[in-house]
């Protein structure tokens, strides 16, 4: 096991952009090397080191066995495992945009919260973040049809407007809130929501499931209540207590299903 | 007060522009004097202020802001330099505005955004962006103005004042004028609005239909599934009785041409892009019944323009970011205003817009702090937070440009009278600044 361990040593009110660090590029580096890594703030490109101390442990074969440890103020640091494809990243702080995004295999564990476009379309590995997400989490880009296709989230606070706009698969557990809009246009995946969901859940939806096991004020006219089940097996997995089913959204002749605890 | 009939003019020049809203009505007639603006015809009362004080308050020469403060005139060559040094010495610079400027001015900011690796931004981001987030995903039924004329039977407005923003939008375009299958003009028509307000054209209209604020994603989703003939479990969807709801319903259905308008009271309420996109799907599935199309009402007569541009060169309509030197767009990440909230630029350049009158108080702050730069026509604000002052012409009257009209429509806008002699075009200012740029920039190398 090798591990990069950086630690921040200069914040600037621009944010940094952090593409260029992720296991799959860094794992075979020497540490010059690693500290000459491009990072991009604003229309500038500079060395990695101008902003991080850098520290290596031990040593790997391949990317599977690296992890890159960031420690400091990251909530100006955007990109943190951007398009990975393997290996692990702990960032002990809030970070910025895109964590995660597109990213295809390997895990990143988020200490803080994030901010928008969290695991946006990515199609595996795992985003683990323990605080609250802002916007677009597990959407998809603008002008883009496709969302999330595959990986894990998992959110332990609470998610902001939009979580998972056309996802098409893959798996969300969120342990909070969630705010308007989530599930819209989604035509595959499951989403776990323990918290309260503000309104308008799954719009648009085509297929896929939501399980809301908080409150939801109303539904949207598009969803037609279907019945009460008990202990219900859903996408492979119990849930206790008493689940009601509806199915929507009519307005495109959905067959998506929303289980809601009563 | 009734205002005499202007009779002392020398002059008349005939289909003049009016740059102001998106309607950009191309019918206006001048009358100058001693080629001077003394009057103008068929404008509305907003055009015709705008055109006749044009003088007032107008910036007449370079200027830049000395040690203690004061704003001094200075010439170009010391103005263009050290803007242009500002700007290629910058890390996160903004170019903002551009919504009153010619589509010409336009593509010589992209080029310099491009270079300097800027973010370039028009009031979209404030405004429309969001619909044209929902064009971009789900696409969007379109018309011109000349159509909805000839053609359109039934208008529905959501959300959208125009008898207060856009005066001659009804006398013009929608409602009274006479088509070529609407003889009667306004008896040949069904004009309906829907807004939490009674708008002054909510009074002009046939029917108003109040709903509740913020609740326009559900009220269209309700009125999808009435269309798709699905019964609702509710009485009252968005506080509009379901009742309310199937009439609207049958008329929208049974019309022969529908055109639908919808303004900031539908793109800027709390589901934003998505209002628009449910909206955007409403009439599509209207079209298996009728001819049903529908347009955001623009509010500056470039706006539209600008997105225009921006989208040929670089695939998106604004917000675009050239940092890495190819260009991006995220909304919330690269978007002016979410830009100065987290105090990441430090250059501001304004061409054509005041965001002293636009922005958010905390957003403003910001710009206090960073270098300013103003390349306008008029005194306001945004004046007052410039280090740099560039003064510009008025496109349609001492410039000639083109614009796209709120349906996207190019208008060309011809020149009516000399600019002030001290001022410059837009786009001669940015062809200026291009090429001190690209001077730095060898120099560099
Ligand atoms: S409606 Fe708009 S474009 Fe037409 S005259 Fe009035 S302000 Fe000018």
């Amino acid at each position: 096991m090798k591990a990069i361990n950086l630690v921040m040593t200069r914040k600037n009110s621009i944010a940094i952009e952090f593409d260029n660090i992720l296991p799959e590029l860094l794992f075979d580096k020497s540490l010059t090397q690693i500290q000459d890594s491009i990072i991009y703030m604003g229309n500038k490109q500079l060395p990695l080191s101008e902003f991080f101390e850098v520290e290596i442990e031990g040593d790997c074969q391949n990317s599977e066995d690296c992890l890159i440890n960031i420690e400091g103020d990251l909530s100006r640091v955007k990109r943190i495992g951007f398009a990975m494809n393997s290996g692990k990243i702990i960032a002990n702080s809030n970070v910025d945009f895109h964590v995660g995004a597109l990213m295809t295999g390997g895990h990143i564990t988020v200490n803080g919260d994030a901010e928008s476009y969290a695991g946006r379309e990515m199609t595996g590995g795992t985003l683990e973040i323990k605080g609250n997400v802002k916007e677009f989490c597990g959407s998809s880009y603008a002008g883009e049809w496709r969302g999330m296709s595959g990986g894990q989230i998992i959110i332990h606070g609470n998610v902001g407007k939009q979580l998972a706009d056309f996802m098409l698969d893959g798996k969300i557990h969120i342990r909070g809130n969630c705010d308007i809009l989530a599930g819209v246009h989604m035509s595959g995946g499951f989403i776990q929501i323990d918290g309260n969901v503000t309104q308008w859940i799954g719009g648009q939806m085509k297929k896929g499931i939501i399980v809301l096991n908080g409150k939801i004020d109303s539904m949207l006219p598009g969803f037609v209540f279907q019945e009460i089940v008990h202990n219900p097996l859903i996408n492979g997995q119990y849930f206790i207590g008493k689940y009601r089913l509806y199915s929507g959204d009519r307005g495109v002749n959905g067959k998506g299903q929303i289980w809601i605890k009563e | 007060m009734i205002e005499k009939p202007i009779k002392d003019y020398d002059k008349e020049v005939k289909n003049c522009s009016c740059s102001y809203c998106g309607n950009n009505c191309d019918d206006i007639t001048y009358l100058l004097k001693n080629d001077e603006i003394v009057g103008v015809r068929h404008a509305c009362r907003i055009g015709a202020s705008k055109i006749i004080n044009d003088q007032d308050q107008r910036l007449l020469s370079p200027m830049i802001r000395n040690d203690e403060g004061i704003l001094e005139e200075t010439t170009w060559d010391v103005a263009l330099d050290k803007t242009a040094r500002l700007l290629h010495n910058s890390t996160r610079p903004v170019l903002y505005g551009w919504g009153e400027t010619s589509v010409e001015a336009i593509k010589k900011g992209i080029k310099i955004a491009e270079i300097t690796g800027s973010v370039i931004d028009n009031q979209s981001t404030i405004c429309h962006g969001t619909s044209i987030q929902a064009f971009q995903n789900v696409g969007h039924p379109v018309m011109t103005l000349g159509e909805v004329k000839n053609r359109a039977d039934v208008i529905v407005y959501v959300g959208t004042n125009p008898m207060d923003d856009h005066p001659r939008h009804l006398s013009r375009y929608t409602t009274f004028p006479e088509g070529f299958f609407r003889r009667n003009g306004r008896q040949d028509r069904t004009i309906i609005t829907l807004d939490p307000k009674y708008t002054n054209t909510a009074k002009v209209s046939d029917k108003w239909i109040q709903f509740n604020m913020d609740e326009d994603y559900l009220l269209f989703n309700a009125l999808r599934m009435l269309l798709k003939g699905e019964e609702l479990e509710e009485k009252e969807v968005a506080g509009v009785s379901t009742q309310q709801l199937e009439e609207l319903i049958k008329i929208m259905k049974n019309a022969e041409y529908g055109a639908l308008f919808f303004g900031l009271g539908v793109s800027q309420t709390l589901a934003k892009q998505k209002n628009v996109d449910v909206l955007i799907q409403l009439i599509e599935d209207l079209n298996r019944y009728s001819k049903w199309s529908m347009l955001p009402m623009r509010g500056f007569f470039n706006v539209s323009g600008f997105n225009i541009a921006l989208t040929s060169e670089t695939g998106y309509p604004y917000g675009v970011d050239f940092s890495r030197g190819y260009p991006r767009f995220m909304v919330g990440e690269t978007t002016t205003i979410d830009l100065l909230n987290r105090r990441e630029p430090d250059f501001f350049m304004a061409v054509s817009a005041d965001p002293g009158v636009q922005f958010p108080g905390y957003t403003i702050k910001h710009l206090v702090n960073i270098p300013t730069i103003q390349v306008d026509t008029h005194w306001g604000p945004y004046t007052e937070l410039s280090d740099i002052v560039l003064p510009s012409t008025r496109v349609g009257v001492e410039t000639e440009g083109t614009a796209y009209r709120m349906d996207s429509i190019p208008l060309f806008m011809k020149k009516v009278i000399d600019k002030p002699k001290n001022c410059h075009s837009d786009e001669w200012i940015l062809t200026e600044l291009y090429k001190r740029i690209e001077q730095l920039k060898q120099e560099d190398e």
